[in-house]
């Protein structure tokens, strides 16, 4: 005790923080990757948004289950076909202490497109065409059309000070003034102190938060993209929670006295994926010669694969049961997401009568792939797959790659059966359904996914009326519809939704995981 | 002695120019990078705006030759995925490596040979055995391996040392360097034996031999005939017999070290370039990626020059050949 006294200015003078002098109210997080820039128009990556959530507000919010709420808008209404109103909150005040109004709002929209890098952004506001002021705070958004998810694109779009950022929104001065801290002026819970690429992210508390009062005077968000380096910098008492705990990492923690694992679902489904194309690249009879027809446009092979498929062992013994059996393309409870699709069955048996039916009494051989590096068990279930179908008389061979390898190879359709992961980040099913069910037709913008040529007439029908009606309910029923006639032409075939975990200093905080798995340091609490 | 010098530069600049074709094409093979980076939710019209301001439109010859023209400006170009210059980028993380690497191969190197030549002098004592025991260790353990374990032995389970991570850092001359605070250091010490165990068991290895095959020589028996010192016959005539293959290895380890210590820096989350240029292969940032290899060439070419002069230092058969 006595030498601490000494100590304290010895290590202050030498540069030296002591390890232990850090107060309770300092929360280090480990998270697995960071923004890109501090400007929070820049990129649309989870991770970046999950940093700028720190400092900036967005007009609507997404909870904890990916449902909207008033963000820094109160409420939402369509006043016709293509204008939908805002109310903004009144009162709240950004960090440099001015006032937060209608003219930051429409500076915030209006600068998206020209400072966005290519994660793009303009996604939010690939809907809107001119922004109108009717007082203060009140906004009339207009819209090309009728844009009935205009809430929902709007859950990450951050408003940042239009008089601290004026001067810095243009691409070349953009990243200059933001990462400096200058333009970094938000509403958010916290504000920003210092950030380095790939570094930590160092935020203070925000006295003022219209939302109420933050539990940390000081938060560290400190990235380790290195799973075991993560764990260990945890277990090390470096960091106080992380995020992203992999699989076999989970099992080990489950008998840590120090250390609590918290599970939680993802939004993130696999879906085995098969090209309906009538010439497909990867295909061939078990000889080695090339089949008369792609195998995956008769229904029956496409439902032969289906039931080849044990999702309960994929989730109990493949990620070591960090998931769910899937059914669809959403979780449960997802704006567009039915009730009323069963949970497919295992039996390989029947699945060898209809590969017989269909004329492949011997099957055939397949070259299935997936991403290793990019979801949690991607590569594992993948792995799994590839057994399964085997048994069942597929000879699967599988190709678990990189991202980096595998994403463009899609884009140019050279696959005839792979594995992708999908998250639904806006919680609703236009998203989803929209991208990846519609056939391809930029003429619509639907389908820009559909890397398969999948195609239903009355899917495209059903997708296209739905993204029109303004009316929740019907508009709920018309995307249930779609969901059931997808799943039901098998060539989308979900197999597991993916639970993420989080580890953290034993019973020393209390947070709900989200769905979208951002980790916001705002909502983790000390435990009382 | 210019005529060397000029053919050198013109070598590295031959080889600079054909890594930027390789790392172009290369890249260019792996596909559009677009497809790894923009959002599911981006329109046609979106994606084309993308596209077009990356400049990824044109042909690649065309792409090639803007980012030539722009190279001999000095501008090596905007990170696609960081919207910073790519010198920036590189040159705010490279202190991080340099000052890991260079406390590494240093150390290494000076361990090692001390170790190597006892080694070599008393081959059958008892501690010039374990010496060499050791140095198979070095060889044959994989250093991801050996860092995860020292970071559960000596940060999880001790609780000694950090897990990861620079620590606090000092300014000097603008640059941030960790190692002259006491708590910056405690988190090179980790990273830095793990990078040093090869280099170690490496140069013990040579310093070993080299010593073996000297001491046989006349040039040994002439001294201690002479009457000089044992110390002295090590220091100023041995050391400088078997230096020539040392320097040659610590020339090529600390290049390469210094521009692939990835595994060790992702492993202790050590912000060097080695995470930065993987994590841009892993979006196919290509400025990053271009940049970073023309700068490893440079860096490469330098190094061999600067050996090739030293030899010309040490060894006066080295310089009466540059003069023929």
């Amino acid at each position: 005790m006595r030498y601490q006294k000494f100590l304290a200015p010895l290590a202050f003078a030498l540069g030296v923080t002591v390890a232990g002098v850090a107060t309770a109210q300092t929360l280090t997080i480990g998270v697995r990757g960071g923004p890109e820039s501090m400007d929070p128009h820049f990129s649309a990556l989870g991770s970046h948004a999950e940093a700028a959530k720190h400092i900036f507000d967005t007009l609507v919010w997404s909870g904890d289950d990916l449902q909207i709420e008033p963000g820094l808008a109160t409420s939402w209404t369509p006043v016709d076909d293509d204008t939908w109103e805002f109310k903004l909150r009144e009162g709240v005040k950004f960090h440099d202490g001015s006032d937060f109004d209608a003219e930051d709002v429409k500076f915030s929209i209006e600068r998206i497109p020209v400072v966005t890098g290519p994660t793009t952004t303009a996604i939010y506001v690939r809907r809107v065409e001119s922004v109108d002021i009717i007082d203060p705070y009140t906004l009339h958004i207009n819209t090309d059309g009728q844009a009935a998810t205009l809430p929902n694109d709007f859950i990450r779009l951050f408003i940042v000070s239009s008089d601290a950022a004026a001067n810095y929104s243009t691409l070349e001065t953009s990243a200059e003034g933001f990462n400096s801290g200058v333009a970094t002026v938000g509403t958010g819970p916290y504000k920003y102190i210092s950030w380095e690429p790939k570094g930590d992210l160092v935020l203070k508390k925000n006295p003022d938060y219209w939302r109420g009062d933050g539990a940390w005077e000081t938060v560290i968000r400190r990235e380790i993209p290195n799973d075991s380096s993560r764990l260990a910098a945890l277990k090390a008492g470096q960091v106080d929670l992380i995020n992203y705990v992999s699989s076999v990492d989970y099992l080990a923690l489950e008998r840590d006295a120090n250390i609590d694992a918290v599970k939680g679902d993802s939004v993130y489904i696999m879906n085995l994926q098969l090209d309906q194309r009538e010439d497909t690249p990867l295909v061939r009879a078990i000889d080695g010669s090339d089949l008369a027809e792609n195998p995956f446009r008769d229904l029956r092979v496409r439902q032969a694969v289906d039931y080849a498929i044990d999702r309960q062992t994929m989730v109990d013994i493949v990620l070591e049961g960090l998931g769910k059996p899937a059914n669809q393309m959403m979780p449960a409870g997802f704006f567009g997401s039915s009730e009323d699709i069963p949970m497919p069955a295992y039996n390989p048996t029947k699945a060898r009568e209809l590969l017989a039916d269909a004329g492949y009494p011997d099957g055939f051989e397949v070259d299935l792939y997936c991403t290793a590096d990019r979801l949690p068990g991607d590569g594992a279930i993948c792995q799994g797959l590839g057994q399964m179908l085997t048994q069942v008389g597929i000879k699967t061979n599988v190709n678990a790659i990189s991202k980096t390898i595998y994403f463009p190879a899609q884009a140019r359709l050279e696959y005839s059966m792979f594995l992708n992961g999908w998250g639904t980040l806006t919680g609703e099913a236009s998203y989803t359904l929209g991208g990846l069910a519609h056939s391809n037709d930029p003429e619509v913008n639907l389908g820009a996914y559909n890397r398969i040529e999948y195609e239903n007439d009355d899917v495209d029908m059903l997708l296209q009326t739905g993204a029109t009606m303004m009316d929740e309910a019907e508009r709920r029923a018309t995307y249930e519809d779609a969901m059931e006639r997808v799943m039901a032409d098998k060539a989308y075939i979900s197999v597991v939704q993916l639970q993420t975990v989080w580890g953290a200093k034993a019973g020393m905080f209390e947070f709900n995981p989200r769905l979208d798995e951002d980790t916001l340091a705002f909502s983790i609490r000390p435990a009382p | 002695m210019l005529g060397f010098i000029i053919q050198r530069f013109l070598q590295a600049v031959g080889v600079m120019a054909v890594m930027s074709v390789i790392v172009f094409c290369g890249v260019y093979a792996i596909g559009n990078p677009i497809d790894i980076v923009i959002p599911p939710e981006a329109t046609q019209e979106i994606r084309e705006e993308v596209i077009r301001r990356l400049g990824l439109d044109l042909p690649l010859y065309k792409q090639y030759f803007i980012f030539m023209g722009n190279l001999l400006q000095g501008d090596l170009g905007r990170s696609f995925i960081y919207n910073v210059p790519v010198l920036e980028l590189i040159g705010g993380r490279m202190p991080a490596t340099l000052e890991l690497v260079l406390i590494s191969v240093i150390s290494a190197t000076v361990l090692g040979v001390s170790l190597g030549i006892y080694a070599g002098y008393r081959p059958d004592s008892w501690i010039s055995k374990a010496i060499m025991a050791i140095s198979v260790l070095g060889f044959s353990v994989p250093s991801f391996w050996v860092g995860l374990i020292l970071i559960l032995f000596f940060a999880v389970k001790l609780g000694w040392l950090p897990a990861g991570g620079r620590g606090d850092t000092l300014e000097i001359w603008g640059v941030a360097w960790s190692f002259p605070t006491l708590n910056g250091l405690s988190h090179i010490v980790l990273p830095a034996l793990n990078l040093a165990l090869f280099k170690l068991a490496m140069m013990i290895r040579l310093a070993r031999a080299g010593t073996r095959e000297i001491m046989l020589t006349d040039t040994i028996k002439f001294a201690r005939a002479a009457g000089l010192s044992e110390g002295t016959i090590l220091r100023r005539h041995l050391l400088k017999l078997i230096s020539i293959p040392i320097i040659t290895v610590f020339g090529l380890e600390l290049g390469s070290t210094l521009a692939f210590a990835v595994v060790t820096e992702t492993i202790f989350s050590w912000p060097g370039v080695g995470k930065l240029i993987i994590d841009s292969i892993a979006v196919l940032d290509r400025p990053v990626m271009v940049a970073y290899l023309i700068l490893v060439a440079f860096l490469f070419v330098t190094i061999n020059f600067v050996i090739d002069l030293v030899f010309a230092l040490i060894d006066p058969r080295v310089r009466a050949g540059a003069v023929k």
